[in-house]
């Protein structure tokens, strides 16, 4: 017992000589990082691959250490993290969060995942459910276009400026509802094309409400 | 008006993802439906995010110990199949009640519709674990019997209004309950009210008829 207690203490001791002797490091800035997901997203950039993978690398696996203790199993969930992160990139979007939170959050779903898969009597219940980090949603025009003095009809009336493919994609994914996988499957087109052209679409409709101002 | 809303202690354990896993599922669909609470986890899980991802300067230089994992993670391709979210909604007697997104997958495994007594309505819904997880809709002037909770009960109210003898409670609230309280529900919403509900023990009851129930409790509430 007393020798427990004073390895606690002695312990408690140098995390605190560590604290002081070792700066906890800042690494890379919120907008270099930004940048790095979209140069993977858009053209598979390894060079900015490796940089996110040498900032987030270390953090993940201090985070998974403290987390998880199993020095193989935080190695797993690093990997896993930013291989997510190499083959979602995107999904990353940067008007609604910081880099450093949505890589957090990919780790956090995929430590609570599994940690369930671990216990016996568990509830079935999955990070998706809770939070949809790698979920699309579909969100309404107006959400996308968040502008309170635009209105649907003016939404519309641009949409008809839209080159035809654009058109036709934000006609099917906003005006009835379909997603993106049944476009994809009715026009006999990619997924990946039909997202981009979505992206697209929703950029150039953007830029046209942006002119009315 | 939303009014009962996660404290800023679980929306953090929340974010954390350290909070329970069946008050997690409601206090994720009380973000779904409570632009404030939207809000606010945002802000909250940016802290926690730069409070996790934290590295002393000699771990981040020696980046040896990850071997190959980036060649390997380079050789994968990229992944469009992305899980998308549909609405979903719950049908009962002709209405249609959309869903919070949270509870979308849960539709499923919802059993049908049983009458209990008076004016209310339970279908169970199996989430698994040693929790009882129901959608329970109270008709106009419907009411569940007084009771107390051996354990935790925890409600999001779906679609509706219902008063429990201490509060009202409209769309989006969320009720946390434990051992200490005795309430009474009851809905005077002409349309009334369909809420979501975990219990992690059997119920007490604790007035009149419904009393004889409790030795039968943890045959009606696993
Ligand atoms: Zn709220």
């Amino acid at each position: 017992m007393l020798v427990e207690t004073t390895l606690q203490h002695s312990k408690t001791t140098s995390n605190k000589m560590n604290a002081a002797n070792t700066e906890s490091s800042s690494g890379l800035s919120s907008e270099v990082l930004a940048e790095c997901l979209v140069a993977v997203a858009e053209r598979r950039c390894r060079t900015s691959f490796s940089k996110l993978f040498s900032h987030f690398a270390p953090r993940l696996r201090s985070y998974a250490l403290k987390q998880i203790g199993n020095e193989a199993i935080a190695m797993e969930l690093v990997q896993d993290t930013l291989t997510n992160v190499w083959q979602k990139a995107h999904l990353f979007n940067g008007e609604k969060g910081m880099p450093s939170t949505w890589v957090f959050t990919i780790a956090r779903n995929l430590r609570f995942d599994f940690l369930r898969k671990m216990q016996s009597r568990k509830e079935d219940i999955c990070a998706d459910d809770l939070w949809p980090v790698l979920v699309e949603q579909t969100a309404s025009l107006d959400e996308e276009l968040v502008d309170d003095t635009v209105t649907l009809e003016q939404i519309l009336e641009k949409v008809g400026l839209l080159p035809e493919k654009q058109k036709q994609v934000i006609l099917a994914v906003y005006v009835h509802g379909k997603s993106q996988q049944e476009v994809a499957d009715e026009t006999d087109t990619p997924l990946g094309t039909i997202k981009s052209r979505t992206r697209l679409a929703l950029q150039k409709l953007k830029e046209l409400l942006d002119e009315n101002d | 008006m939303i009014n009962f809303h996660p404290s800023e202690m679980q929306l953090q354990s929340f974010a954390n993802g350290t909070l329970n896993p069946s008050l997690s599922l409601i206090v994720s669909s009380h973000c779904d439906l409570c632009r404030h609470c939207q809000q606010k986890l945002k802000e909250v899980t940016q802290v926690v995010a730069s409070q996790s991802l934290i590295v002393s300067e000699k771990e981040e230089s020696d980046l040896s110990v990850f071997g190959d994992m980036m060649q390997n993670i380079m050789d994968e391709p990229e992944d469009m199949n992305t899980r998308a979210s549909e609405p979903s909604f719950l049908d009962l007697d002709g209405r249609h009640f959309p869903l919070p997104r949270s509870l979308g997958r849960f539709v499923n495994r919802t059993a049908s519709w049983k009458k209990l007594v008076g004016k209310l309505w339970q279908a169970q819904v199996d989430i698994g674990g040693d929790v009882r997880a129901e959608f329970i809709y109270m008709e106009h002037g419907g009411s569940v019997p007084e009771h107390t909770h051996r354990g935790n009960e925890w409600t999001l109210v779906i679609n509706g209004e219902f008063e429990d003898g201490h509060h009202h409670f409209e769309t989006g609230d969320l009720i946390l309950l434990d051992s200490q309280h005795t309430h009474t529900p009851v809905s005077n919403d002409p349309d009334g009210c369909l809420v979501f509900s975990i219990v992690d023990k059997p119920l007490h009851f604790t007035s009149g008829l419904a009393r004889l129930l409790n030795p039968f409790s943890h045959l009606f509430f696993k």
